[in-house]
């Protein structure tokens, strides 16, 4: 492949970060976020030297920041007439066992713009014909489509779509069969409205940042999505919801392109920010998919990396409960005022803050702060710094073992792979409570999930609903993923496709839960596949160095804390590979 | 004990509990457990204190100490399953089947509500029952081994499916033992019996420091339960004294000849409920937080039934409205909620082919400082519904109409949330058995706040008695509209 220049840019809450490899030199930027992402992208771009790009890959929070501030377009829901409740139906629990009224998020479509539509399909086929007539007027940019067993027979859904579109030619229609071909309408109908109330957002941006590429000589952006593949630009637009986990998803995909240059086929992603942490399991070089998520409280059944969010990071807030026990996060000090240590107007103690009374911290960060250890100790008041760090070590211990040992994994087979501002500064304790051997931090720590975007792969998912007898499954491809369940199962496990796949699902189920029951009837409920296309190679390296804990470390964008007993040197690509040592 | 190992202890117990709670769900074959994830999963210590649980369904939380105690009565030997259902020795109602194995630090326990257990009627919650025995099969602690299960499930409605939720059931009983294993491995056995101590020790001092912060004194209340065979009375004082609460149910009508009857376990739940609410909803479960409850409930009354008095309701229906009573005594000094939905509207449709059991969510009470939810599970449960593609996918009925109902929600500053219709057509001849409250009575306002809209059950449109056992015919329709909740406050 003949690519000499490799453009990543990934625009996160604060900061937006660049990554530029150009014959295995890799050249890194940071710029403040600002309102307009595209302005952001071009300065970070400038930062970097970007020249002469052959391709450009972008990882955006434009999706995600729109669910969660509920700015998307004015939606509407239609279904059959007699559910039209459904979104506010929800699936009946409450949002707090014992807060009686504690409210869950509202749903993206009022009452009022959630409408239906007579006919109806059941699990054996039509029940009473579609009667498009029957729709009422819509007032919305976006419409959501989702009919009750559409995912065994879309045709009456897909009828409903044309006609609203051709009706409504200017409005964003969005069928459920076409995000989310999956049983469980509620799960589906909130795929669907997610994704159709997003996308007039992110294809207004989307359009608005190829314009922008084109003005300033970069090619159009490769889009991230949530599965950890990139999309084209237009096919990022269309569907806004498969982009929720595109920041996220990039630094998994730099975790494990790290991990492999490396040699470690195995290993966990940790991801340490600000106000919190993402981790991932890796295993044998892939990163571990799921099909559904929630994600600002609304259910995302879609193909996404396996990412577990604790909502703790380096500015999340000590704090002593009434029962006497110490509590971090979920609150943080975010970026203003920041911890205390910034001298910015915080006083109430954050894990950073503990960080550098330990001497774990240099005496600036970039940016230029000057790290004030004064009001740190103020701050802390009579609280033990390290007491502060066993404890977000223990919420991040635990969502290592989410991702790891919940999942059937031993975590001592795997490496650690520390990145995001506050990782490395927490990595080694982690590996000692898991039993790990190695912590792998890369040299660009700091813009991990840029360089992600630089080594992801273009990647389109299909799935195939069945929910029949395997036996009548007739031939499935040779590649991808089957989902089987006994026959009366609700949830699946996800099996390699190809010869001897009824064998192998009751081997999972062996592995999972302990029995298998060949004798039972088997039930296919999905096909997954996937067109993949490579990443160009990308080659990257960096300055050797060898150390020996105990002793800090300072990386682009972020902190290493070596222990006593750790130790290490970089290899051929610039990762520090550290190792307890005997 | 330093607090930051207590913390990481206490975090990998609860994770074990929640990692059981997932492998039972994920391998079920029931809707009700699969679907509406109708079950819980703990932990014990060896003395049969409730260390930590899976937080599903609120009725099951204080009512597996009993479980745990009639096991351990009978000397298991680890890693060998116990099995019960008997509300008279350690159960709740007969097709809540607890299963319960010793670990290395003392208890794992798995509560399913199974889809039948071989009583009268399919579903095995009949609403006409007068003994335990026709609703089912009473199941003493006993041994679980392959032998026990084969007979169990011989004896009662889709044996195979039976088979497959009990296997659900063990498969997290081995992962509790091999991760309470790991975890002593990793941590100590005795550092992690130290934690446990600690962490029912602090549970308490939480809700111990919260009830003293709450005014002293004596408040009463009753309310009436809507019985086939005419009103019953629940009577409920409850004096706070302290740091602790005492609740009790003197006065009560005397246990009757239908199924609203509960063993003292659940009613013990109910009241837990209502001062885990007012004191520490935050608190993970443990049963340190109930140590300063003491309830209290004559023997033979209807709170406090002995056999062989049927409870098939009382777990559900009487349950949700003792939370209601005690509510309403402590409203007289304290800013309480407005009543809820105050019933669970079981509903079972079946045949010897197919069980299908739902419970309908609500409209629960405005609150003093927010308006009630709609449409959701009020009190003791909070099992999800059943999807309509996954129930006409499983058995022969048909959903008509599923919706909030409009205009069900008492009026209020903070207006009660609204009920839901859900109207589901039999495809072919089956049994409909109903048991539900609040048909005849509204679930109450608060400080000036309306009333909300008592439920309706229709066959055909026809209306039907709160308690109600009918054959239904393939095309037939039944309609169940659930209450809306009480305002709380004058309206605006």
């Amino acid at each position: 492949m003949g690519v000499v220049h490799a453009l990543g840019i990934d625009v996160g809450g604060t900061f937006t970060d660049a990554v530029l490899v150009s014959d295995g030199a890799v050249r890194t930027a940071k710029v403040p976020t600002a309102a307009r992402q595209e302005e952001s992208v071009l300065a970070a771009a400038a930062a970097v030297g970007a020249d002469a790009v052959d391709r450009f890959t972008h990882g955006t929070t434009i999706a995600t920041n729109a669910l969660l501030e509920r700015r998307g377009a004015r939606t509407a829901f239609v279904t059959n007439d007699g559910f039209e409740h459904l979104l506010h139906l929800r699936r009946q629990t409450r949002a707090h066992l014992y807060r009686p009224c504690a409210e869950h998020p509202a749903p993206l479509v009022p009452l009022e713009r959630c409408l239906g539509v007579r006919g109806r399909i059941g699990p054996e086929g039509e029940l009473d014909p579609l009667d498009p007539s029957s729709l009422p007027d819509l007032d919305a940019e976006a419409v959501a489509v989702c009919l009750l067993f559409s995912f065994r027979d879309p045709r009456p859904e897909r009828e409903l779509a044309e006609e609203i579109r051709r009706r409504h030619p200017q409005a964003h229609v969005v069928a459920s069969h076409e995000v989310a071909p999956e049983f469980r309408e509620y799960e589906r109908a909130s795929t669907t409205v997610a994704d159709a109330y997003l996308g007039p957002v992110l294809s207004r941006y989307l359009l608005a940042l190829e314009a922008a590429c084109g003005g300033a000589g970069l090619p159009a952006p490769l889009v991230m999505r949530s599965s950890g593949g990139l999309a084209t630009l237009d096919e990022a637009a269309a569907h806004a919801s498969f982009a929720l986990l595109s920041g996220p998803a990039a630094g998994v995909v730099g975790a494990a392109r790290i991990a492999a240059l490396a040699g470690f086929e195995n290993a966990l992603a940790f991801d340490m920010g600000g106000t919190s942490t993402d981790v991932c399991a890796i295993t044998n070089g892939v990163a571990r998919r799921e099909h559904e998520r929630l994600v600002g409280g609304f259910p995302i059944r879609l193909p996404t990396l396996a990412v577990h969010t604790v909502g703790a990071g380096g500015g999340s807030i000590v704090s002593v409960d009434a029962g006497g026990a110490l509590r971090v996060g979920p609150e943080s000090a975010g970026a203003h005022p920041g911890p205390a240590c910034y001298g910015r107007g915080g006083t109430r103690a954050t894990v950073t803050d503990a960080n550098l009374l330990l001497g774990r911290l240099p005496p600036t960060l970039p940016g230029a702060i000057e790290l004030d250890h004064d009001a740190a100790r103020r701050a802390l008041g009579g609280l033990d710094p390290e007491g502060v760090i066993d404890v977000v070590n223990a919420e991040m211990t635990r969502a290592l073992r989410v991702v790891s040992v919940e999942q059937g994994l031993d975590p001592r087979d795997f490496a650690l792979v520390a990145f995001g501002g506050a990782g490395p500064l927490h990595a080694c304790a982690l590996a000692e409570e898991l039993g790990m051997e190695t912590v792998l931090v890369p040299s660009a720590a700091g813009v991990l999930s840029a360089f992600g975007l630089v080594a992801a792969d273009e990647r389109r998912d299909e799935v195939r609903s069945f929910v029949v007898p395997l036996e009548d499954a007739g031939e499935l491809p040779g590649e991808g993923e089957a989902d089987l369940r006994y026959v009366g199962q609700s949830f699946e496990l996800t099996v390699s496709l190809g010869p001897g796949l009824a064998a192998r699902f009751h081997e999972a189920h062996e592995a999972r839960y302990g029995y298998a029951d060949p004798h039972r009837a088997l039930e296919l409920v999905a096909v997954r596949t996937a067109e993949v296309r490579p990443a160009p190679e990308v080659d990257v390296s960096g300055p050797a160095l060898s150390v020996a804990g105990p002793t800090a470390l300072e990386l682009e964008g972020a902190t290493a804390w070596i222990p006593p007993g750790w130790a290490g040197e970089t290899e051929d690509h610039g990762t520090l590979v550290l190792r307890r040592s005997a | 004990m330093i607090p930051v190992e207590l913390q990481v202890i206490g975090a990998s117990l609860r994770a074990i509990a929640e990692e059981m709670g997932a492998v039972l769900i994920r391998s079920a074959f029931s809707a009700n457990i699969k679907e509406r994830r109708d079950c819980s999963t703990a932990l014990f210590d060896e003395q049969g204190r409730m260390v930590t649980q899976a937080e599903h369904i609120p009725v099951h939380l204080g009512a597996m100490p009993e479980a745990v105690a009639a096991v351990r009565a009978c000397g298991p030997e680890p890693g060998e399953p116990w099995i019960l259902n008997d509300p008279y020795a350690g159960g709740t109602h007969l097709p809540d089947l607890t299963i319960v194995t010793r670990t290395g630090l003392g208890f794992a326990v798995t509560r399913a509500h199974h889809a039948d257990v071989g009583g009268s009627e399919p579903g095995s919650l009949p609403s006409g029952s007068r003994s335990l025995a026709e609703e089912g099969v009473v199941i003493p602690p006993t041994r679980l081994d392959e032998a026990a299960i084969e007979r169990l499930v011989s004896q009662m409605r889709n044996p195979d499916e039976r088979r497959g939720d009990l296997r659900a059931q063990l498969s997290a009983h081995r992962l509790a033992d091999r991760r309470v294993s790991e975890l002593c491995g990793r941590r100590g056995r005795e550092r992690v019996v130290a934690a446990m101590d600690e962490l029912l020790a602090y549970s308490e001092r939480v809700v111990r420091k919260a009830l003293h912060e709450l005014p002293d004194g004596r408040w009463e209340a009753t309310d009436l339960l809507e019985a086939p065979d005419g009103p019953l009375e629940l009577q409920a004082a409850v004096t706070i004294a302290g740091d602790g609460i005492e609740i009790d149910f003197s006065g009560t009508s005397a246990q009757h000849a239908g199924n609203l009857n509960c063993p003292l376990a659940v009613t013990r739940s109910a009241c837990f409920y209502v001062v885990r609410c007012l004191t520490a909803p935050d608190l993970p479960a443990s049963g340190g937080a109930f140590a300063p409850v003491d309830v209290r409930a004559p023997e033979g009354c209807l709170v406090n039934a002995l056999p062989p008095a049927a409870v098939a309701a009382g777990n559900t229906e009487t349950s949700s409205r003792i939370v209601d009573v005690v509510f309403s005594a402590l409203g007289h000094a304290l800013p309480v909620p407005a009543q809820g939905q105050g019933t669970m509207n079981n509903v079972v449709l079946g045949s010897e082919r197919f069980t299908y059991y739902e419970t309908i969510g609500g409209g629960q009470g405005g609150c003093p400082d927010a308006d009630g939810p709609s449409a959701v599970h009020v009190a003791m449960s909070n099992t999800l519904n059943t999807p309509v593609e996954a129930l006409e996918l499983a058995y022969p009925l048909r959903v008509e109409r599923y919706a909030l109902r409009d205009g069900s929600g008492g009026a209020g500053l903070h207006p009660g949330g609204e009920g839901v219709v859900r109207e589901i057509r039999a495809l072919e001849a089956c049994r409909l058995s109903l048991l539900t409250q609040r048909r005849s009575t509204a679930p109450a306002g608060a400080e000036g706040g309306s009333a909300g809209r008592p439920g309706r059950n229709l066959l055909n449109g026809e209306e039907l008695p709160a308690f109600a056992t009918r054959d239904l015919a393939a095309g037939d329709l039944l309609r169940i509209e659930t209450p809306g909740g009480g305002g709380w406050g004058e309206p605006a």
